[in-house]
């Protein structure tokens, strides 16, 4: 409270309407506020007097003070610019160590360890990709970088035990290669949880058949038919783009539009409900935590009827994916307490 | 602002003495001043977290906490405004919220009225912010009294223009997007009376075979025409003639749909394929504002809570503070700004590469 520049008299007239021991009066009020008030703007701009007026404004901003305003602006970007480095350099060292500390060492066991004593899991996990265009970023690059991201995170949610994974990415190339994402999947399960333990997959997009080749899971039935308590989990994936944002919102308009033209729906039937519904059965349902492995949060276009209530989380200046990130989330997640608005 | 409010007596005393508040006070308004140097963004929210737990970590009342936090209202809308920033939308009031206790709802609701009442009594000192106060969110859940005062500001204000308070008011993001389809729906479900020349193709079918038949009459009488364009033009023209005689023969069949354009008494509608995202977008109670720039919520909870999801759900920066809603001034605020302000000149580099790359 310190440091709002307003005198003990203002605040109390300001949280009470009492002055001196009286209410205040408008008038008062007004005086009080007189000194933080801007300066009024000029009266009504008559074409004629427009120009004189413009002239008779500047040199009341004043060149001087003009002047010390920029070389402030400058002083704090430069400080700011270099504080922002230095703590980006510190929180890379942090999050270099915490990895080495924490590795999953491609084993389920550890994944599990990691989460054991955390109170509640979302079900629903969903993560944003980007799709690196340029070698730049080494080893994440193009569409290969990007099964590989996918390929471990599914490996992680699957370790953890969430059963739903959606992974959004905003050009929406994954969805042309379902069965080959379905493989390298399942190869990345394999080498995490060996082959006889490996969960069971489907891979899906909006409008597209889930994918789950019938090949693997008779042979490996024969395999373990008698082991009658290996339960085996079962992981779905699903793949998001900007397509399923907005245009889908559009796309439902628009039907709605038809119906109504047609006389099939009035538009007073339409309620959040309805929405709701028929969006959760075209793109998803609302996911309970949306991890970011990206410097700053910026959502690109996600989905966004089902961000209602959905957990964002982002560790600042991270980039690219890491286990870290994603332990980390799951975290914060635990602790946190669904209130609903009461 | 460690533990009680009523801690640091003489910190505050002095703080509070007339010649150090007028030294901070000129402070505030060089760093105002100096920010305005740099970009600024356009359209700021913010979700006015934590006056709950401020007050339960301070001990005093629920109700003070708010009051607390309409305080933090008023000197960050003074920063915005200043700094040249033309849309404030603030979270205010959830319609989830009507869940709290009664005690509470109540509180919240009466301090609404009172400040509006107080903002009313003032109108030539709004006139100098140049700020006109906009409620959105559902007007049928408040209550008559408070409804009135919401009006008497608004009205009040609406001439306005400089800049905009967008106060969400009964306000949840999924309503607002379900009211944005069913205003779109019920917009293109109106039959249109006299249909705009706009969506009318500019050509007439009638002039056009009118003119094919003047062309053909030509060619019927200039016999000295180059054999090749009368080739080239003859069968195509008979081709059109054909046609011409086709449609004339098949407009019986068809001139129920077609004549429904003109005829008032068929339904004819616009065009559902039309609707745009810019559609949704001037059908949300933000219509008309610029995108979102910047959303700010404190209190360390990183989540939307059903606020502006259509609005910043694309490149709005979002940002989660740690701070309570009453602790929250300047000094929280200007590193996210000036964060916000490096992070878009950094952006316009990139492009700035990106295009010479390109023309290389």
């Amino acid at each position: 409270m310190a440091s709002t520049g307003i005198t003990p008299k203002e605040s109390t007239a300001f949280r009470r309407g009492v002055v001196n021991g009286r209410p205040i009066t408008p008038k008062e009020r007004e005086d009080m506020l007189k000194p933080f008030l801007p300066d009024p703007p000029p009266p009504l701009p008559s074409p004629a007097k427009a120009q004189a007026e413009t002239a008779s404004l500047k040199p009341r901003v004043g060149p001087v003070r003009n002047f010390v305003h920029f070389v402030i602006y400058h002083i704090i970007a430069f400080v700011f610019s270099v504080f922002f480095r230095f703590r980006r350099a510190w929180r890379l060292v942090k999050s270099k160590v915490v990895a080495l500390l924490k590795y999953h060492h491609r084993t389920p066991e550890f994944i599990q360890r990691d989460v054991k004593h955390l109170d509640r899991l979302p079900q629903h996990l969903s993560v944003i990709l980007d799709l690196h265009e340029n070698d730049e970023d080494q080893g994440s690059a193009g569409l290969e970088g990007l099964v590989n991201d996918v390929c471990e995170i599914a490996a992680w949610t699957a370790s953890a035990g969430i059963p739903f994974l959606s992974v959004y990415e905003k050009t929406g190339k994954l969805k042309g290669y379902i069965p080959q994402t379905h493989r390298s999947v399942s190869q990345t399960f394999e080498a995490y949880f060996g082959a006889r333990r490996k969960p069971t997959l489907s891979v899906r997009a909006p409008h597209v058949q889930s994918y789950s080749p019938p090949l693997t899971p008779p042979q490996s039935d024969s395999a373990e038919s008698n082991d009658p308590t290996n339960e085996r989990q079962h992981l779905t994936l699903l793949l998001l783009s900007a397509t399923d944002g907005r245009d889908t919102m559009i796309d439902l308009t628009k039907t709605l539009a038809d119906m109504a033209q047609h006389g099939t729906l009035k538009p007073k039937h339409i309620d959040a409900n309805l929405i709701d519904v028929e969006l959760r059965d075209a793109v998803s349902t609302e996911p309970d935590l949306l991890i970011l492995f990206s410097p700053k949060v910026v959502l690109e276009g996600y989905p966004p009827w089902q961000l209602r209530l959905t957990e964002i989380f982002h560790l600042p200046d991270n980039k690219g994916v890491n286990y870290q990130v994603f332990l980390r989330a799951l975290h914060k997640y635990a602790k946190v307490e669904m209130r609903l608005g009461r | 602002m460690e533990g009680s409010i009523h801690e640091g007596r003489v910190r505050k005393w002095l703080a509070s003495s007339p010649p150090v508040a007028w030294t901070f006070r000129q402070l505030r308004e060089l760093l105002i001043g100096a920010l305005r140097q740099g970009p600024i963004p356009q359209h700021v929210a913010f979700v006015m977290d934590g006056n709950r737990r401020f007050a339960r970590d301070h001990r005093i009342e629920t109700v003070e906490g708010h009051n607390l936090g309409f305080e933090a209202l008023a000197r960050i809308l003074e920063v915005c405004y200043k700094t040249g920033v033309k849309v404030v939308t603030i979270y205010a009031f959830s319609i989830e919220n009507f869940k709290r206790s009664k005690h509470e709802v109540d509180a919240l609701m009466a301090m609404a009225k009172l400040k509006l009442g107080q903002l009313s009594e003032h109108g030539a000192l709004l006139d100098r912010y140049g700020a006109s106060i906009r409620i959105l969110g559902q007007r049928n859940l408040v209550k008559p009294d408070v409804l009135e005062a919401i009006d008497r500001a608004v009205a009040l204000t609406a001439k306005n223009d400089k800049a905009i308070l967008n106060v969400c008011f009964p306000y949840t993001s999924r309503d607002e997007i379900t009211g944005a389809v069913k205003k779109t729906v019920d917009t293109y479900s109106q039959p249109i009376r006299n249909p705009p020349s706009s969506l009318k193709r500019p050509f007439s079918e009638t002039h056009i075979t009118q003119h094919i038949r003047n062309q053909m009459l030509g060619e019927g009488s200039d016999d000295v025409s180059e054999q090749s364009t009368s080739r080239s033009t003859s069968p195509s023209s008979s081709s059109k003639e054909e046609k011409s005689t086709h449609t004339s023969a098949t407009s019986t069949a068809f001139s129920p749909s077609e004549k429904g354009e003109s005829n008032p008494g068929a339904p004819n509608f616009l065009d559902p394929e039309t609707i745009t995202a810019e559609t949704l977008t001037d059908n949300m109670l933000t219509s008309g504002a610029p995108p979102l720039d910047l959303l700010v919520r404190t209190s360390g909870v990183q989540r939307l809570s059903d606020f502006m999801l259509w609005q910043c759900h694309e490149n709005t920066s979002i940002v989660f503070l740690d701070c309570l809603w009453p602790e929250f001034d300047l000094w929280n605020f200007l590193p996210v700004l000036v964060e916000w302000q490096w992070q878009r000149k950094k952006i316009q580099e990139q492009e700035r590469g990106r295009t010479r790359s390109k023309s290389d």
